[in-house]
């Protein structure tokens, strides 16, 4: 019998309040788990020396300089080409479309984009633009590609930052005579400004961890110099991880500096995450 | 400057928002609508700085003159015409910007430069909307800042700035408190001598206070369209009787 | 029913009893002065207090229902002419005191029954009786088509009262001892015949109310118009 009608139903809830609660600390534990053990592996060859300067002898020596400058290199490419386009395609789709399917239609297909596997768009990045296009295993390839895949991520964050903008704002700046370009261009786009930097802020988080779609298109084994030329193939993080941590020389000599590799990549993604999270903090104030 | 209607049918889709609506408004009036929720009041409002033109599915029949001017011949600017005809609605919606720019605002699209011009008529806007005294330490804050009633005055000073003869209202003080409300009333009644005021509210008392003709509307229809005060004491219309009285419905 | 309109139903049912209240009133005094009745006079006069009393409340319901629901159209021009139909009515008590005061105060009175029967001061009374049901009656029906023969009868009365002045003069011309009397008896002439004019002023306001037509000095208005 119950004591107490206003207390039947505490334990129960109780039970699943706890399971709900110990599910989330597992997700925060294992983030901590990887990154604890990559730590633990790696922290001892991270020096300056490992940071600015080309590996040596086979790899088993030296450091990741070329592969942090491809890398970003890598980032800022594809960034110029999805940024345009994306936040372009973002705009028109809020703010211009007028018939609602051609819209619908965009989303479905700007999110299949974002569902196809990143090889895919490392074979497409090497059919279309490595041989079709004659850009050759290059830093231009690598960052059509890449940008190709960040795409529906911009595209998305931007046209949700726009739906965000609240339709006053426009009414309020087309009823004093501004047209629909200066609207966007001076209410619309400053104030979803945070929002859009946000999205890029991920996508390049997402783009720098990428293996797959340079891995026809730009990147390169090994190259003793930095890229010169957009034509260039570049060394870049991920890609390099993977060829340490695979087919070195030597793969026990490599390994610590394979964790390295991968603590200073998760350090870069890590930190842009960070740097979205707290710029959507601030602006959202 | 004048405003009228002339057999002014409109829809929505295939909803019959507005029925053969004839109406002349006088200048340098405040006319105010009133009627229950869904009769059409606002929606004739935004005929005329056409903001209805945003809404899709949309279609008009009719003329609404403004000035002389049909403005929905197809020579019209619909930006020229807003610049005529100021609007202020019912949310307060400053811009995220700073005070002194949400008021310099409709100037720079329109091309103004002159850094002393715009800093004049900011002043002389924010003095007619009767926020001077209280922002002029503070322009460079952020429109946010302020509260619900002062942000309401500074978008009537945004409207103001850019000299339009109109001033549309889209029942302008429904968020406010009776504080603010009052100072905006006041500043309506102020408004009239240099513009054509024309006012939607809920309020019906704010209607009897304000304005110098009122228009009853209901279902689409324009039931009556008087002096304010003949429709308060001795309205002929029984519909309108029964809205005021509160009989309605 | 809404309870704004419940509100207003109690307001109309207040007048319609002090109206109910004065109607007796006046009957009582007409009574009591055409039969030198002094028990009816007095009960009369105790009675003004009581109508007194009704009017202050009637005007506190009126203010209490102006400020708390803001009446405007028809229920605004009720409570307007409420305001005033009671101030009217208070008045048309006064007077009924005035006259219970007559018979009881004027000295001789009950020797002059027979000069009142000449004078025809119950068809006045009468009539401004009769103007006073016609009044509420219209006010309970909501609707003024009495209007007119309220201000017929006004004219009646009126006539009635040139008529009784004549008689008096008269009277006075061939019983020189009843000069002081007569002049009091002009004063209570003149107190029904105002009765009929209030009864009129009643009936305007019915009009203002129901009708929204301000009747009211009307002629003047007109007059200045074709000027």
């Amino acid at each position: 019998m119950q004591k107490n009608k206003f207390t039947g139903k505490r334990a129960n809830q109780a039970i699943f309040f706890s399971l709900f609660r110990l599910m989330s600390y597992l997700v925060v534990g294992i983030l901590f788990c990887i990154i604890g053990f990559i730590v633990i592996r790696g922290i001892g060859v991270i020096n300056w020396e490992f940071l600015t300067s080309a590996p040596k002898d086979g790899m088993t020596k030296g450091g990741i300089f070329p592969a942090i400058i491809g890398t970003f290199y890598l980032v800022i490419g594809s960034m110029l080409v999805a940024f345009p386009i994306g936040v372009m395609s973002g705009i028109y789709m809020n703010e211009y479309a007028t018939n609602k399917h051609i819209v619908r239609v965009i989303r479905v297909m700007t999110n299949n984009l974002g569902g196809i596997p990143s090889i895919v768009f490392g074979l497409f990045g090497m059919s279309l633009f490595v041989n079709k296009l004659h850009f050759g295993d290059s830093l231009l390839a690598g960052s059509f590609t890449l940008g190709l895949l960040a795409l529906p991520l911009i595209i998305r964050v931007t046209e949700e930052a726009l739906k965000a903008i609240p339709d006053t704002y426009r009414q309020g700046s087309l009823a004093l005579g501004a047209t629909k370009l200066t609207t966007i261009r001076r209410v619309i786009l400053p104030a979803a400004f945070p929002n859009v930097m946000t999205g890029l802020i991920l996508s390049i988080g997402r783009v720098s961890g990428e293996t797959a779609p340079i891995l026809f298109t730009a990147a390169a084994y090994f190259l003793p110099h930095l890229p010169t030329s957009v034509f260039d193939q570049v060394m870049a993080l991920p890609y390099h991880l993977y060829v340490i941590a695979t087919s070195g020389t030597d793969l026990e000599a490599t390994r610590p500096m394979a964790y390295g590799t991968a603590i200073v990549l998760i350090a870069i993604v890590l930190i842009m995450n960070l740097l979205a999270n707290l710029l959507r903090r601030r602006f959202s104030k | 400057m004048k405003l009228e209607a002339k057999n002014v049918n409109f829809f929505y889709g295939d909803f019959h928002a507005l029925k053969d609506i004839n109406m002349q408004i006088d200048s340098n009036s405040v006319t105010a609508f009133i009627g229950p929720s869904g009769c059409g009041k606002s929606t004739f409002l935004r005929l005329f700085n056409r903001m209805n033109d945003l809404i899709d599915g949309t279609h008009l029949d009719g003329e609404c003159i403004v000035g002389g001017q049909n403005i929905y011949d197809k020579s019209v600017s619909v930006d020229e015409l807003r610049k005529t005809v100021g609007m202020v609605f019912q949310k307060p919606n400053p811009f995220p910007k700073s005070i002194f720019e949400n008021v310099a605002y409709g100037l720079r699209v329109n091309g103004v430069k002159d850094k002393k011009i715009i800093a004049e008529t900011v002043e002389k806007s924010l003095k007619q909307a009767a926020l001077w005294e209280e922002v002029k330490d503070k322009l460079k804050k952020s429109a946010f800042e302020l509260s619900g009633g002062q942000q309401q005055r500074l978008c009537i000073a945004r409207a103001l700035a850019i000299s339009p003869s109109v001033l549309l209202m889209d029942e302008p003080a429904s968020a406010l408190d009776p504080i603010s409300t009052s100072k905006i009333e006041e500043l309506i009644f102020e408004l009239k001598h240099d513009y054509t005021v024309v006012i939607v509210t809920h309020n019906m008392q704010q209607a009897a206070r304000v304005s110098d003709k009122t228009g009853f509307f209901m279902l689409g229809e324009l039931i009556e369209f008087n002096d304010t005060k003949k429709i308060f004491l001795s309205p002929d219309k029984e519909q309108t009787q029964n809205y005021i009285t509160g009989r309605f419905g | 029913m809404k309870h704004t309109e419940t509100e207003l139903l109690e307001l109309k049912k207040a007048i319609s009893d002090m109206w109910s209240l004065v109607h007796s009133q006046l009957e009582k005094a007409k009574t009591s002065l055409l039969t030198g009745d002094e028990e009816l006079a007095r009960v009369v006069m105790s009675r003004e207090k009581r109508v007194n009393a009704f009017e202050l409340k009637i005007d506190s319901d009126c203010e209490n229902y102006i400020a708390l629901y803001s009446p405007v159209a028809i229920d605004l021009r009720f409570v307007l002419s409420v305001l005033k139909i009671n101030k009217t009515l208070e008045r048309i008590g006064d007077f009924a005191d005035g006259i219970a005061r007559f018979v009881l105060e004027t000295d001789g009175h009950n020797q002059h029954l027979q000069l009142l029967k000449e004078l025809k001061i119950e068809d006045m009374f009468d009539c401004v009786l009769e103007m006073l049901e016609k009044d509420k009656l219209a006010l309970e029906e909501e609707n003024t088509a009495m209007a007119g023969v309220v201000f017929t009868i006004d004219n009646k009365v009126d006539d009635c009262y040139s008529d009784a002045i004549l008689v008096l003069a008269k009277h006075i011309t061939a019983h020189p001892e009843d000069v002081l009397y007569s002049l009091n008896v002009v004063t209570l002439l003149r107190k029904i015949e105002r009765i009929g004019d209030h009864c009129n002023n009643i009936m305007e306001e019915l009009v203002f109310y129901l009708d929204a037509k301000v009747l009211k000095h009307q002629k003047t208005a007109q007059d200045k118009d074709t000027e």
